[in-house]
């Protein structure tokens, strides 16, 4: 999908648009801007947001979070997704039970995670890994569905073994599904994981905002929701450049 | 007969590329019955032989193809190509091509080319010079850094044949190749596949559903029809070489795809 650049300057200009129409809501007062701070005033306090340490901390601590959580339901539900694909008959039975679990939203459960791990890391991380877990399995069971049968007969015939098999054709033909379930798990764990602390924490963003929130500190507020917004869709384009990158060829 | 003491008996060797099927079946099974696929299938190619299977769905010639290349493995029977027997693919004695959607989109058509040759471990020079002749060789010098996607469909049979070729294997295997092409690109193939076989001397063995075809293309034509799947007819085709358009028009050709299609609609 290339973008021409009148359509890429029309984009731009959504987002000016937006950020100039919050700032002229706030700024003649047809919203209140003790509930609406302007769009300059929310940038100025995110600047100095992100000067103090106490911030800086809670940032860490989600960053890490989110990445421990990350780090373990990528590979592990991969693995499931992979095995699953793999055999016929575990495919049948487990597809449907998986569609099940998937449709349950993953918040209804965050009392019992509270209840098992405590308030702290590891219900972070749980939290963060199981709401990601789903759509890692479902994404790689479609990945592997994904290699052609004509593509592994080639190789076979020209007498691969089963390592080249996994690296010259399962891989390649994966990655763009893959990289995009990756995306798309990302979206879900950083849900989780900010749900979690927005929920019952001590420290990290999420619960930095809830807190912003509930003392009706409304700069702080809108501040951390751009901060979390910017990072989120950082990481988002980064993967979807690589994406691109990786996968010219699926045109 | 005197028996000769340190002589063993003078058999030749089978020069490269001679297939020999002997007494071949295939049985399926599937849960309600056994589905005979294929039904003590005997044939022998000569090295060189440029030899087409033809013969309506499920008669099992892109089975017996596949048996060939050590892709499946037969019920009873036999299948012994430069004398030996293929239990499972050997790139060295037989290269395959398939129907279109085989080459890897991932990679370039030079890439393509190097796939047998990198499975190997063969030195990336090596495999460079061997794929840039291949490529010459189909007629798409040239084209080596395109992806398949910015090929066409006649160009891409011309990659997947340059893969087939890029080992030098004695027998070339082609499972329906030019199933997929338009009419016009299909009889340009044609010619094309004629050239290089001409100019390599592999042996080639064609599947394919068109009569015309096969006529076009063969030495040697075998009829088979299907449940279960059996050679009806082997029929040699003298007609000159190089084949040309007019021939298709003439009464030798018309009288080869007529008999051919006489065992096609007893057996439909």
């Amino acid at each position: 999908m290339q973008a021409t650049l009148t359509i890429k300057l029309a984009r731009v200009a959504i987002v000016i648009a937006i950020f100039a129409l919050w700032e002229l809501l706030s700024r003649t007062g047809i919203v209140n801007p003790r509930l609406l701070p302007s769009a300059s005033d929310t940038l100025a306090t995110l600047d100095d947001l992100l000067q103090r340490a106490s911030v800086r901390n809670d940032l860490m601590v989600t960053a890490t979070e989110v990445l421990a959580a990350f780090a373990l339901a990528v590979p592990f539900g991969a693995l499931i997704g992979f095995l699953i694909a793999e055999n016929r008959y575990f495919a049948d039975v487990a597809k449907p039970l998986l569609f099940f679990a998937f449709s349950i939203p993953k918040s209804i459960f965050l009392p019992m995670f509270i209840l098992v791990f405590g308030v702290g890391f590891a219900q972070k991380v749980g939290f963060g890994f199981f709401s990601t877990i789903f759509i890692v399995i479902m994404s790689t069971t479609t990945a592997v569905e994904s290699v052609k049968v004509e593509h592994l007969t080639v190789a076979r015939s020209y007498g691969a073994t089963r390592a080249q098999t996994a690296f010259r054709v399962y891989l390649p033909s994966m990655l763009p599904v893959l990289l995009e379930a990756l995306r798309i798990s990302m979206i879900f764990n950083l849900t989780g994981v900010i749900l979690a602390e927005m929920y019952a924490s001590r420290d990290g963003i999420g619960h930095q905002i809830a807190t912003w929130g509930e003392n009706f500190q409304m700069k702080q507020l809108l501040a951390g929701v751009v901060m979390v917004a910017a990072i989120a869709m950082t990481f988002n384009e980064l993967i979807r450049w690589v994406e691109t990158r990786c996968s010219h060829w699926r045109t | 007969m005197q028996p000769l003491a340190n002589v063993t008996p003078l058999k030749p060797p089978p020069r490269a590329g001679a297939i020999e099927v002997r007494n071949v079946g295939q049985v399926f099974r599937t849960r309600s019955q056994d589905v005979v696929a294929l039904e003590d299938v005997s044939l022998d190619i000569k090295p060189g032989r440029f030899v087409v299977l033809v013969g309506p769905s499920g008669c099992g010639k892109s089975t017996l193809l596949m048996m060939m290349a050590g892709l499946r493995a037969q019920t009873s029977g036999t299948i012994t190509i430069n004398g030996a027997p293929i239990p499972q693919p050997d790139p060295d004695r037989v290269g395959v091509v398939f129907q279109e959607p085989s080459l890897f989109p991932w990679l370039t058509a030079e890439d393509n080319v190097e796939f047998p040759l990198a499975l190997r471990g063969v030195a990336k020079a090596e495999r460079r010079a061997k794929a840039q002749d291949a490529l010459k060789l189909v007629g798409l010098e040239g084209f080596g850094k395109r992806h398949p996607h910015e090929l066409s469909g006649g160009m891409k049979q011309r990659v997947s044949i340059a893969r087939g070729l890029v080992q030098d294997p004695p027998v070339l295997l082609m499972d329906e190749p030019f199933a997929a092409l338009d009419e016009q690109t299909r009889m340009t193939m044609g010619d094309e596949l004629l050239r290089i076989w001409a100019a390599t001397g592999k042996t080639v063995v064609f599947v394919t559903h068109s009569l015309t075809e096969a006529v076009y293309l063969a030495d040697e034509v075998i009829v088979m029809s299907p449940r279960p799947g059996r050679i009806v007819d082997h029929l040699q085709v003298s007609l000159p070489r190089p084949r040309t358009y007019e021939m298709l028009s003439g009464d030798a050709f018309g009288a080869l795809r007529d008999r051919i299609w006489r065992h096609i609609r007893k057996s439909a």
